[in-house]
């Protein structure tokens, strides 16, 4: 097994004590900075799809990201500046009145490992909030909405109106228990995730659009 | 008639009821029970707890959060859980004691359980105590302190439950732990068996050696990939059971050795412009499809409340509707 083999296997288990060794490894045998984020990403994309089918649960997916992540942080100096490799920037918070995190914080998790910078707003954000992180932030290419409440659906809505009357071209993915895929088209999502995997998915393909 | 208690016997011994076990009728709670507060009380307000966990429920939520910012996290490195958490005293003074056994001995129990009520659950409070990333992310990377920790707390949950016993002589025990979003559980089934389950067998296990008949296990969640071990760890009712877990399939599957009690959920039906038809409309749906036997029409709330003042009695009476209809 090659070491990118290797990082991309480990990251997968998440063996986060041993993924930064095997990275360095790596790139002592050559590999440019970029494919292995790139092994590391496409490690994640199968961890995300194992969450979807129910193969795996929320520790395995946890600890996967953390492996990444542990991973991303020997690249990051020889990778500064170099916005080549991001997707872009998406900013993720869950609905005013919700303070549902975990869920969001998953889905943060699972976009960020998918190759996009996040901002994450937290919890019980206003919907003029988006649009001022949106504002404040290069290169937002996606803005993502959680609710998990069914009193907090309205705010949903409000949150995507919102945005998409400041910014028409900004993907807006929206999710959380009460969700379903005709709400989120029916207050002008552009996309509907049930899951953490499927939002990392969703959102990949929206910025790759 | 059947007594409530009669008639909740027929219902999960696949009798004869002689109508649908309406949510909680067969079980008088008794609340006043000296506990440590595991939540915080009232919209508004914020409590630390005798573990040392910080509850906030902010004034315009339906539910209080356990805080774990750096400053509030009660337990913040898992290896290192024997000088961070500290378990309350289970011993309170008989006058502490007092209403709770005074309900307890107006109950008349031909009629309904005496019942005892335990939260959080053992899994929860891992989760209260250090957050659920945390939580979640030690019972693999370090599941030897978890295991220390989960038998912490239930040597505490046992100490508890001899004093509740001794005091209130319970015919029922309803114990809460969440052990799933709506959709999955939160750790696999063998993770499951390795963590929880050798837990609640000590902890349902020795309620039920002293005296408990009946254990009424709440989770508002998917947990339909649990059910084996619930059966194993001696739960009788399983409490909170939502939609999502297919709730027939499981009556046909596994309800000779286990009870359902749910499949409406809170969600669809307790809101601030909830109506009385929608509630019969998912209430009717339940019964039809669950059947009249292992089965109980309720709430997924995991009280004889409802989070939109009337909702539960109008779920309540909706129920008595169903029944004149349908027995």
């Amino acid at each position: 097994m090659s070491k990118i083999e290797e990082v991309k296997a480990k990251v997968e288990a998440g063996k986060s004590k041993l993924v930064p060794g095997l990275v360095q490894e790596a790139l002592d045998e050559g590999s440019a900075p970029a494919e292995v984020l790139q092994a590391m990403v496409e490690s994640m994309g199968v961890v995300g799809d194992k969450f979807s089918a129910g193969e795996i649960f929320v520790p395995e997916m946890l600890i996967a990201a953390k492996a990444m992540s542990k991973g991303v942080e020997v690249l990051k100096p020889l990778m500064a500046g170099d916005g080549s490799t991001s997707l872009g920037t998406c900013v993720i918070g869950t609905v005013a009145g919700d303070l549902h995190d975990i869920g969001k914080n998953l889905v943060s998790m699972m976009i960020e490992s998918a190759g996009f910078d996040m901002v994450d707003l937290g919890v019980d954000v206003p919907a003029d909030t988006f649009v001022q992180a949106i504002k404040d932030n290069t290169n937002v290419k996606i803005v993502a909405c959680s609710g998990l409440l069914t009193t907090t659906m309205p705010a949903l809505k409000e949150a995507v109106a919102t945005v998409k009357a400041a910014f028409p071209d900004i993907k807006v993915i929206v999710g959380g228990a009460p969700v379903t895929p005709e709400y989120a088209a029916e207050v002008g999502a552009d996309g509907y995730a049930p899951d953490a995997g499927s939002a990392a998915v969703k959102a990949r393909e929206l910025a790759t659009a | 008639m059947l007594t409530k208690r009669q008639n909740l016997m027929e219902v999960i011994k696949g009798g004869t009821p002689d109508r649908f076990v309406n949510q909680y009728e067969f079980m008088e709670l008794i609340m006043e029970a000296p506990m440590d507060l595991p939540l915080a009380p009232a919209p508004g307000t914020r409590v630390k707890n005798k573990w040392g966990i910080t509850f906030d429920w902010p004034a315009d939520q339906i539910g209080s959060f356990p805080m774990h910012d750096e400053e509030h996290k009660a337990l913040k490195d898992i290896t290192d859980w024997k000088n961070q958490v500290k378990a309350p005293s289970v011993f309170y003074t008989d006058e502490e004691w007092a209403a709770a056994e005074a309900h307890a001995k107006s109950v008349d129990r031909n009629d309904k359980f005496v019942t005892a009520f335990c939260a959080p659950g053992i899994f929860e409070m891992t989760h209260h105590l250090m957050s659920m990333e945390d939580a979640l992310m030690a019972l693999y990377e370090e599941p030897e302190a978890m295991k220390e920790l989960i038998d912490y707390v239930v040597e505490y949950e046992l100490a508890y439950a001899a004093e509740v016993i001794k005091h209130i002589h319970p015919d029922a025990l309803f114990h809460h732990d969440d052990w799933g979003s709506q959709i999955s559980s939160f750790i696999s089934p063998q993770m499951f068996n390795e963590f929880i389950v050798p837990a609640y067998k000590q902890v349902y296990g020795f309620w039920k050696a002293n005296g408990v008949e009946l254990i009424i296990h709440h989770s508002d969640s998917y947990a339909a990939n649990l059910v084996p071990f619930m059966i194993e760890m001696g739960i009788d009712i399983w409490q909170g059971v939502m939609t999502t877990n297919n709730v027939p399939e499981l009556i046909k599957k596994y309800g000779e050795k286990i009870t359902f009690m749910g499949d409406i959920d809170s969600g669809r039906v307790d809101f601030p412009g909830w109506t009385r038809e929608k509630i019969y409309e998912d209430t009717k749906k339940a019964c039809e499809e669950c059947g009249k036997l292992y089965f109980i029409p309720c709430l997924s709330q995991g009280l004889n409340i409802s989070s939109f003042p009337g909702v539960y009695e109008a779920t309540s009476d909706v129920i008595d509707q169903l029944s004149k209809e349908m027995f």
